[in-house]
């Protein structure tokens, strides 16, 4: 189909438009002014041009700019008339011809590696000062609450205890059942080939108690509560309640890091025991169905052999993690900008440092109890 | 005057109810393409309800509300998005995608609804944006480094990127300066002269109404109080609207 007509008059050159050039028909008139037929026409017009719009069915934004890019292009010549065209034609090709963009296209410049580097690496280190700076400010504020402990926000405290602790039973019992099994199916098979049945016993309640279930609570934690304290704080943000909060002379950290930190300190050694009941738990039906150990030798086995002290560093551990975790989601959550994509942002970054750090306390403390002989 | 062949919406008798709150009680009016006609009306009074109606986000209760010649809540889904594809809406805080620069913002409808090649998109996105007011350098910044203003505009550009023969606009001028309002007026107009584009706005500006508005829709207590030409409009006995028109400052 043709949407241009050159014909040759003693004024100049008539281009009569055809037709519908019209956003949809973009593709097929682009093809069309770039064809070599065409461009072979159009660059050795001379003089002067009538372009004709009496033919032309419908024109929109998108058509008169590829009109004029044409002749802007192909076109030498000096003087254009428009002709014929409608009211409404007529109008859009003027605002085109108005607002026209300039042609060349600017590219961003792809960033070189070196400066990517540096980049990201001072981005690194102003996240590490930050991070810093808002522990000493947590630590700052958080000292005359010690002295004043009515001065805590004891409600908020009590919410967040309630959504961290109660509301996360059950996923936390699941996980750690299962790890439980896990756990005793794999020593099961391992000390049946010693003839050492009984020894399952110790290591499903030393694995669980000292290691496993503070850690998957801390994990399951930091995906549930970590997660959740940033986009809560980071939506806040990003609503000016924050700033509000600030403005009506109010401590931000008081209000909402603080019982944050503390209901989930409080909450993780719960869950943590909880935790290691329902692992040791777990392991104890895994011995009955795959060893013939009965619970009551189970149990009488762990109090007689397995120490205490097990028990203790894995409940020392659950509330580290818990202050760790807190401090990254809420500190998160008051870094995000003022835009709803750097609360997603955030919060995927608040729980992978968190599950790092934890991970990393975690060999931290393995490391201080082996030197300690514990 | 037989203006059918002009008609770009038709509102018939709309009632919506929330639970026991009845927004609207029976609404009904024309607009035509060409025209800028503005719906206004007290804080509360269903104009942004009404909108999303209209667009088809929002059932209504009752009514009949036809875009186009398309009734909105009888078409299939393919012909709600074939119509959806023919209007432009502007919403009141530019709802741009966040994760986008401004540039890719406005290709999106490009690129979803048309087959054009990078090249034709990319070019149309700078026609867009001209059009819109904003320079070049602005389509590669995202969205949270505009401001207000430039937010509005980059909208705009959005809206008008598949040509639309209607464009919707919930509070274009709200937030924005003086100057940088009446900048905006003048390009709705210049858009809606220039391109032969419907405009319906929802608006408490009393300037945007004076200077680009054709023709006045009020909404009152869920009815249509007053429908005309702003000089009409403002000859209307009635206490709301002439303390409306006598609000202003100084």
């Amino acid at each position: 189909m043709d949407f241009l007509e050159v014909s040759y008059e003693e004024e100049g050159t008539r281009l009569t438009l055809y037709g519908d050039w019209r956003l949809l028909q973009l593709e097929e008139l682009n093809s069309y002014l770039g064809s070599r037929e065409l461009l072979d026409v159009l660059t050795r017009i001379r003089g002067s041009v009538i372009l004709d719009g009496s033919k032309l069915e419908s024109l929109d934004t998108a058509g008169a700019l590829f009109l004029l890019d044409t002749l802007e292009q192909q076109v030498d010549s000096d003087e254009i008339k428009s002709e014929s065209f409608n009211t409404s034609h007529a109008s859009i090709i003027k605002l085109v011809s108005e607002r026209k963009p300039a042609r060349e296209i600017k590219r961003y410049k792809s960033e070189n590696i070196i400066a990517h580097v540096g980049r990201e690496t001072l981005a690194l280190w102003r996240n590490i000062v930050s991070s810093i700076s808002f522990l000493g400010r947590f630590v700052y504020d958080l000292l005359p609450l010690v002295i004043k402990p009515f001065e805590i926000r004891w409600r908020e405290l009590f919410v967040q205890l309630e959504l961290a602790c109660v509301k996360s039973l059950p996923v936390i019992a699941l996980v750690n059942f299962l790890i439980g099994t896990v756990v005793a199916y794999i020593f099961a098979d391992q000390v049946r080939r010693y003839g050492a049945n009984i020894f399952i016993v110790d290591g499903v309640a030393v694995a669980m108690s000292r290691e496993l279930a503070p850690l998957i609570v801390a994990i399951v934690m930091a995906g549930r509560s970590g997660s959740s304290f940033t986009a809560q704080i980071g939506s806040m943000k990003i609503n000016e309640e924050i700033d509000a909060i600030q403005v009506l002379g109010l401590s931000v950290m008081n209000i909402l890091v603080i019982p944050r930190v503390i209901a989930l300190a409080i909450a993780l050694p719960l869950l943590g025991i909880l935790a290691t009941g329902i692992g040791i738990g777990g392991g104890m039906i895994v011995a009955q169905v795959e060893l013939g150990i009965t619970p009551t030798t189970f149990l009488e086995r762990m109090h007689d052999n397995v120490a205490f002290r097990h028990f203790w560093i894995g409940l020392i551990k659950a509330p580290v993690f818990a202050i760790f975790i807190a401090l990254i989601g809420c500190r998160m959550g008051l870094a995000v900008e003022n835009n709803t994509r750097s609360v997603g942002l955030n919060t995927t970054s608040t729980v992978v440092q968190s599950i790092v750090v934890v991970i990393l306390v975690d060999a931290l403390f393995a490391v201080i109890f082996m030197k300690l002989g514990l | 005057m037989n203006r059918e062949g002009e008609l770009a919406l038709s509102v018939e008798g709309v009632v919506t109810r929330f639970g026991d709150k009845i927004v609207h009680n029976g609404v009904s009016f024309k607009t035509y393409r060409r025209e800028v006609t503005a719906l206004i009306g007290s804080s509360g009074s269903g104009k942004s309800v009404l909108l999303r109606e209209i667009i088809g986000l929002l059932r209504p209760s009752e009514g009949r509300i036809s875009v186009m010649g398309v009734d909105v809540w009888q078409a299939s889904d393919e012909e709600l998005a074939a119509l959806r594809g023919r209007f432009g809406v502007l919403f009141q805080e530019g709802a741009l995608f966040s994760n986008l620069t401004v540039g890719e913002n406005v290709a999106v409808p490009l690129e979803e609804k048309t087959e054009l090649s990078p090249e034709l998109v990319e070019r149309l996105v700078d026609l867009r944006l001209s059009l819109s007011g904003l320079s070049p350098e602005e389509r590669h910044k995202m969205p949270s480094e505009l401001s207000g203003g430039m937010k509005k505009r980059a909208a705009l550009a959005r809206a008008l990127s598949l040509e639309p023969e209607l464009l919707f606009l919930d509070e274009p001028t709200s937030g924005l300066d003086p100057i940088t309002a009446r900048r905006f007026d003048e390009l709705i107009q210049t858009l809606s002269h220039g391109l032969g584009i419907g405009v319906l706005l929802t608006t408490h500006d009393l300037d945007t109404i004076s200077s680009i508005v054709d023709r006045l829709i009020v909404l009152d207590k869920g009815k249509v109080l007053a429908y005309g030409t702003v000089a009409e409009v403002k000859q209307f006995q009635h206490p709301w609207v002439q303390e409306y028109f006598s609000s202003r400052g100084g």
